[in-house]
């Protein structure tokens, strides 16, 4: 014991004060920023150029060594994946794809020349307060902006619209149609979604029962221990597509959108990436990538 | 280099201590307290996990591994008894059984067990709990049977031989003299698998859970996610503590006196 004790004590405390360290944002970005704006003048003056040559030079170039990242020329983006068809990895190429990565990846490339993405997978649970604890620069994962996530994380503008939707067996294609008509039935929900909440709210005569992650709610519903899945349209019907043995039944506008967050301090960051979805918008690319994952 | 071996000893060892101290020092100053409290320690969100989180969660957690424990333990003698079979197939099967259940994980078991049987077969679990306590069952059989054989393997073999030659059959010589002596062997690890099953059941959560169902891991993970802070975790982490730890020297007891009376 007492050897242990010895060895793990000093390891404890290597890892607390790194711990601590990683709370100081302020004081450690600012050591980066001084040390590394020599050696990123000249891919801003790189990104200016190529701005100004597209004509839409309304934003400037952004500065890359003020926006605090957490390693030097990438970007690390935190995300609940798979989560077709936002987040999941291309089966030949073993790159981050889908929606979300497509979005970040081409902001990412108007940010900066040569700024890579990297992708950090992790629990919905609470995924917003990674930036603000250093996991990652940023979180991409079809996440909706609500007030209480907002309270813990800086959002961006949002840059999907996301209605929440009802996935049921075939066979109970024409009776479960609404909410209502789930009274006394089991909803399969994802813990910490706005789904969840949604159906808290919407759904009281329904047993909720709250799975981790979409690909159980599959199972649960192919088993029969749920009979309705309600979670963010895209995600149901990307699964009604694939599988006939499921079939959408019911979409409920939220006006919810989804919106990246980055750590509250971070508000070079938040501009930098509202004026890459503004950008992105307007120059076509948006639409280009949207019709790639959502025929229309 | 005139140092002796022990100068050199207490030289590396004043060097290790100095170094923690300074590195306590350090961290004693470095972290924001108050920034800490608030993070992973707010009273008020502490008041808020109560009572739910005993009534609830920590009842749920409590029958998860009770149901676990009683299931296993059965489920282990009997396959520590097969192992130690003269009958070969008894010995094959029980072999196997721990080999595959011990070599997956129980995540997957119980994504398996719990999702898979309904799927192929359209059989439904009962109930939740038996849904989450069966494939922990199955899995702690397999780690118990194999406590369970080294506790009677560890009683010496003339404890056998002395109930045979006083015309004692097999079953009941295992039964009344060898199992109870095996028995006071494995409180320890037994204790050991009781804790880990505590914990474990934090894991049956992926089986989908109802506001009844949640266990206490889950509890504070839903916590998090209606407080957007860490202190639910922290709190389900001393109740789990609050469980493990009196069994855990509960079982040093047990270990401490059962030497004393071997002595």
């Amino acid at each position: 014991m007492r050897r242990i004790s010895r060895i793990a004590a000093p390891v404890l405390a290597l890892g607390l004060i790194l711990a601590a360290c990683g709370d100081d944002n302020s004081s450690s970005t600012d050591e980066t920023t001084a040390a590394a704006e020599e050696t990123t003048t000249a891919d801003t003056t790189a990104t200016a150029d190529t701005t100004a040559a597209e004509g839409e030079a309304e934003a400037g170039a952004v500065d890359v060594a003020s926006l605090g990242l957490i390693a030097d020329g990438k970007l690390t983006v935190c995300t609940d994946a798979p989560y077709p068809p936002f987040e999941f990895q291309d089966e030949t190429t073993n790159e981050w794809t889908g929606f979300d990565m497509d979005v970040v990846r081409e902001i990412a490339a108007g940010i900066g020349e040569g700024l890579e993405l990297a992708v950090t997978v992790q629990p919905f649970d609470g995924i917003w307060l990674a930036p603000k604890a250093g996991t990652c620069d940023m979180v991409a994962s079809a996440m909706t902006i609500t007030e209480e996530r907002q309270a813990n994380a800086l959002f961006t503008d949002g840059y999907f619209d996301a209605d929440q939707s009802l996935l049921v067996r075939a066979d109970d294609k024409d009776a479960l149609t609404s909410l209502e008509a789930l009274a006394g039935k089991t909803i399969a929900v994802q813990t910490g979604t706005t789904g969840e909440t949604y159906a808290q709210e919407n759904a009281k005569d329904a047993t909720l029962k709250s799975f981790d992650e979409p690909a159980a709610m599959f199972l649960a519903l192919e088993g029969k221990q749920v009979d309705a899945i309600l979670q963010d349209l895209p995600v149901n019907a990307e699964r009604a597509l694939k599988d006939d043995k499921t079939a959408l039944t019911a979409t409920f506008p939220t006006g919810e959108q989804y919106g990246f967050a980055v750590s509250q301090d971070n508000t070079a960051l938040a501009d930098a990436l509202n004026a890459g979805i503004a950008e992105l918008k307007s120059n076509g690319k948006y639409d280009e990538i949207y019709a790639k994952y959502f025929a229309k | 280099m005139s140092l002796s071996r022990r100068q050199r000893l207490r030289l590396v060892r004043g060097g290790v201590y100095a170094a923690t101290v300074v590195a306590l020092v350090l961290i004693l100053l470095a972290v924001d307290w108050g920034a800490l409290g608030g993070a992973l320690f707010k009273w008020e969100i502490v008041r808020d996990q109560f009572p739910d989180i005993l009534t609830n969660a920590l009842r749920n957690t409590v029958i998860f591994t009770i149901f676990g424990f009683i299931g296993g333990l059965s489920l282990g003698l009997l396959l520590a008894i097969m192992r130690l079979s003269s009958v070969k197939p008894y010995r094959w099967f029980a072999a196997t059984y721990i080999e595959v259940l011990r070599g997956i994980p129980l995540l997957v078991t119980l994504l398996i067990l719990g999702f898979g049987i309904p799927i192929a077969t359209g059989w439904q679990w009962p109930n939740p709990y038996i849904q989450g306590s069966v494939p922990l069952a199955l899995v702690a059989g397999a780690y118990i049977a194999e406590t369970v054989r080294a506790g009677i393997e560890a009683v010496p073999r003339g404890q056998m031989e002395a109930a045979r030659s006083l015309g004692m059959s097999y079953t009941r010589a295992m039964a009344t003299i060898i199992i109870p002596q095996a028995f006071r062997i494995i409180v320890p690890p037994l204790t050991n698998e009781f804790v880990l099953l505590i914990k474990d059941t934090s894991l049956i959560s992926v089986l989908g859970v109802t506001a009844s169902t949640l266990d206490l891991a889950r509890f504070g993970r839903n916590g998090v996610n209606d407080t957007a802070n860490a202190t639910p975790l922290v709190v389900a982490g001393l109740v789990y503590l609050a469980l493990t730890i009196p069994l855990t020297q509960l079982a040093a007891w047990m270990e401490r006196r059962s030497k004393a009376g071997r002595r």
